[in-house]
């Protein structure tokens, strides 16, 4: 069975017996997934493609639910109660659980705009309340210095690595106690993925982190537990120092060696 | 209200009034649909592919003379258009490509596609029926004919376009000729998108009415003539819908049943080619 | 040598496109110029189209025209866009298929239809409710709404679909709401899309004649109200090409045909060029 650690911290998260399936598939693409997310930690969710990491990901913030036919069972705790009942308010939901994409995701609108967009959507008018708030995301995302003369510009014209600090700054703004990475710099430049990684390590005081990434040293460097999947189980999951160095499970061990991809 | 419920209000609101759109077109298609299979399938009957057209209070008149007519138009504007727009379209595909000509080519096409029939049939009476002196079922085709091309032309690029470049390449290194490459490995990879263009290019013109007014013009009376004017199924049900008697406008409604018929038949069977075709 | 020819065939078939088109212009052009020298700007200005005076001004034509296609445009335009939301955002699957499918059938209704069904049973309607004849602007302005309609909704469609799907998962991942990511994602994205799909609906709605001529009435006067028969320039041309009896009456007709090609092909081409390409580009 899979070995996971007890996690001494408290919890953001807490998946039990999740189980997942795609509409119309014949088999369930996660399989009885149990495990704890640490609060302000980065977790990360590694193994081959396919393994179902980012089906895992896409369950905590319920967006599966925008294409009708899929199943979930189980149970994932969050705020002490199940949100995968079908009574769980989604927009509420949305707020304290935030996603960062594969590809930068800037919406068609200037700097400001993208950012403030989560703030308008909770009902946020007060102009000063905005521009405060939007200078502290964008500051929190390390990118104030470099767009604080162009609020008003349009966010396509930023850099790769720019759009993705914007997507990040537009996701903390309304404040989560969840962010969710679904391989953040798979679409950057080394520079700035290591911006990117840089910041995800100082947003974990303020936020639970889950990542998923396909680099298995991103996941070193970055995390603090690692859990390691495979066709849709969780097979292991631990500190990531241990996991690395030591993995209890010799497919953990297999796949960290580079024995298959 | 909160703002997040005023939202989620006006999401209902807007998402309601959206369904109510969808629901809108489709009533009207029924309801079009629902008259044309009523009072079309109440003036059926065998009387009207034994007989031609008559003077009105006739009991013995038909749509023979418009169906055969139609059948001649249309298929005179295939056997000319199509051809013609297969091969401008081959062109577009495996010669010109991304050159400044094709692109221009393509633009003008796709214009054409859009611009208004009856424009063409005044171009057909001034280069055709004046110089001929009369209406024939030839400028009647011919008008068709121009409307038809840029439909297959596209059609038949973007399928063409299609086909993987490494079958055409595979081919060549076999040491094909290029039109060899063409006959035998392109044609045949977008067989089915080629075949589906060129149904809908009929079901297009097959509907056209404007074009065919003064050009081929219409007649009450069974002709094969393509040197006169030629009864075209789209323009007796125009003449017959407009006149004030009643066995007339029965015929017409006869007729647009058939018309309907026809140009869906058509259309869903070419959908369908398409459609079995991407399966394989 | 196979190769040649083959090639010249294509090539030819290829640039008879070209040719075609220019030749309609030049002949049009050529064939306006007797009331082109006769009527000069009058032509366009003088709503005075009496055959057997030997007058012909083409205002109520032209006026007609652009009227009934605006109206149409007003009415079909709310529809169109809900159409186009429903089938791109709202529908699912089987539903999506079966209405997606109706809009493609009624797009492919021969217009002579459209007419006769407007003649018919839309037009006693108009009267019941508002009087006068039931024949005229109002009618045709909304039998070339229904008949633009689909046409409208498919390209939109179209568009709308063009927005990749993680830019629209981002914003539900905010707590958006469909329409907030209708209105703040699609639509922006799509904006020049959207825009141009419906600049060529218009282009098509000013040349249709069949569904219209039914219901327009055919008379040569600028309406004074939505309720007055009119004519356009498709309808005019409709009735009036095979009763002209003089080269003068001939010369105002293809002048006529001219005007209506040259406005037609000027609204395609700047919602092809402008906006249609814009969105390729994006």
């Amino acid at each position: 069975m899979a070995s996971i650690i007890n996690i001494k911290e408290e919890c953001a998260l807490q998946v039990r017996d999740f189980e997942f399936t795609y509409k119309g598939a014949t088999a369930p693409s996660l399989k009885k997934i149990t495990m704890p997310i640490a609060k302000n930690s980065i977790t990360a969710l590694i193994g081959p493609s396919g393994c179902g990491k980012t089906t895992l990901l896409r369950a905590f913030n319920r967006m599966h639910d925008l294409y009708p036919g899929n199943v979930y069972n189980g149970e994932i705790e969050f705020e002490g109660r199940n949100i995968l009942t079908p009574k769980e308010d989604l927009i509420q939901l949305r707020t304290k659980i935030g996603m960062i994409f594969q590809k930068p995701t800037a919406f068609p609108m200037s700097i400001f705009d993208n950012v403030a967009y989560g703030l308008r959507l909770q009902g946020m008018k007060n102009k000063t309340e905005l521009n405060d708030r939007v200078e502290k995301a964008l500051k929190d995302a390390a990118i104030w210095k470099e767009v604080n003369d162009r609020l008003k510009q349009d966010a396509n014209g930023l850099s790769g690595g720019q759009q993705q600090r914007l997507c990040i700054a537009r996701a903390i703004a309304v404040e989560p106690e969840v962010l969710l990475f679904d391989e953040p710099t798979s679409a950057l430049d080394p520079i700035s993925t290591q911006g990117i990684e840089k910041l995800v390590i100082e947003l974990k005081e303020r936020v639970s982190i889950i990542i998923v990434t396909h680099n298995m040293q991103q996941a070193a460097r970055v995390s603090d537990y690692t859990g390691f999947m495979y066709l849709g189980e969780l097979i292991e999951l631990g500190n990531t120092e241990d996991l690395f160095v030591t993995p209890k499970e010799k497919l953990t061990q297999e796949y960290i060696t580079g024995k298959f991809g | 209200m909160t703002a997040v419920q005023k939202r989620i209000l006006i999401n209902k609101i807007a998402l309601s009034f959206s369904t109510l759109s969808a629901i809108i077109a489709l009533a009207f298609l029924f309801w079009i649909l629902g008259v044309l299979v009523m009072k079309g399938m109440s003036a059926l009957n065998w009387n009207i592919f034994i007989y031609e057209g008559a003077p009105p209070g006739y009991e013995q008149s038909g749509l023979k003379h418009a169906l055969v007519g139609q059948l001649i138009l249309v298929g005179l504007a295939t056997g000319i258009g199509v051809p013609l727009g297969i091969l401008a379209g081959t062109y577009l595909s495996e010669y010109g490509k991304n050159s400044k000509l094709a692109h221009t080519i393509r633009d003008i096409s796709d214009i054409m596609m859009s611009a208004p029939s009856i424009v063409i049939g005044a171009f057909v009476y001034a280069v055709i029926v004046m110089p001929m002196g009369h209406f024939s079922a030839w400028a009647g085709a011919i008008a068709l004919a121009i409307i038809m091309i840029p439909i297959i032309l596209r059609t038949t690029d973007d399928m063409l376009q299609l086909v993987p470049g490494t079958l055409r390449e595979a081919a060549f290194a076999l040491g094909a000729p290029k039109y060899k490459v063409i006959k035998d490995v392109v044609y045949r990879g977008a067989k089915a998108g080629i075949l589906t263009g060129v149904l809908l290019g009929i079901a297009r013109v097959g509907g056209e009415t404007a074009p065919l007014l003064f050009t081929s013009f219409n007649d009450n009376f069974f002709t094969t003539d393509l040197n006169s004017a030629m009864p075209s199924l789209t323009v007796t049900i125009f003449n017959y819908a407009i006149s004030p008697y009643e066995d007339w406008q029965q015929l017409g409604w006869a007729a647009a049943f058939i018309l309907s018929m026809f140009i869906l038949g058509l259309n869903i069977l070419g959908r369908v080619i398409l459609f079995a075709g991407k399966r394989k | 040598m196979i190769d040649k020819i083959f090639f010249n065939f294509t090539r030819f078939s290829a640039l008879l496109i070209l040719v075609i088109v220019a030749w309609i212009f030049v002949v049009l052009f050529n064939h306006s110029l007797e009331a082109m020298h006769t009527f000069g700007l009058d032509f366009i200005t003088q709503d005075e189209w009496a055959p057997n005076l030997g007058k012909f001004g083409a205002k109520a034509a032209i006026i007609g025209s652009v009227i009934s296609t605006l109206l149409a445009m007003i009415l079909a335009v709310p529809v169109a866009m809900g159409v186009a939301i429903f089938l791109s955002e709202i529908a699912h699957d089987k539903i999506k298929s079966f209405f997606g499918l109706s809009v493609e059938l009624l797009a492919a209704i021969p217009s002579v239809i459209y007419g006769m069904w407007g003649l018919f049973y839309f037009v006693p309607i108009i009267r019941d409710t508002f009087g006068g004849m039931g024949i005229g602007l109002l009618a045709a302005g909304i039998v070339l709404a229904i008949m633009i309609l689909p046409f409208m909704a498919a390209v939109t469609r179209d568009a709308m679909n063009t927005t990749p799907d993680i830019l629209k998962e981002s914003a539900y991942a905010l707590g958006g709401t469909q329409w907030d990511v209708i209105k703040d994602v699609i639509i922006p994205y799509a904006k020049a899309g959207i825009i141009g799909s419906l600049i060529l609906a218009l282009g098509r709605a000013i040349g249709e004649t069949m569904a219209v001529t039914f219901v327009m009435g055919n008379v040569h006067k600028v309406p004074g109200s939505i309720l007055d028969p009119t004519t356009s320039i498709p309808v005019t041309l409709a009735n009036e090409f095979t009763e002209a009896d003089s080269s003068l009456y001939f010369s105002s007709l293809f002048g006529l045909a001219l005007t209506l090609l040259v406005m037609s092909f000027v609204v395609i081409a700047i919602a092809k060029f402008y906006f249609l390409r814009k969105a390729r580009r994006a």
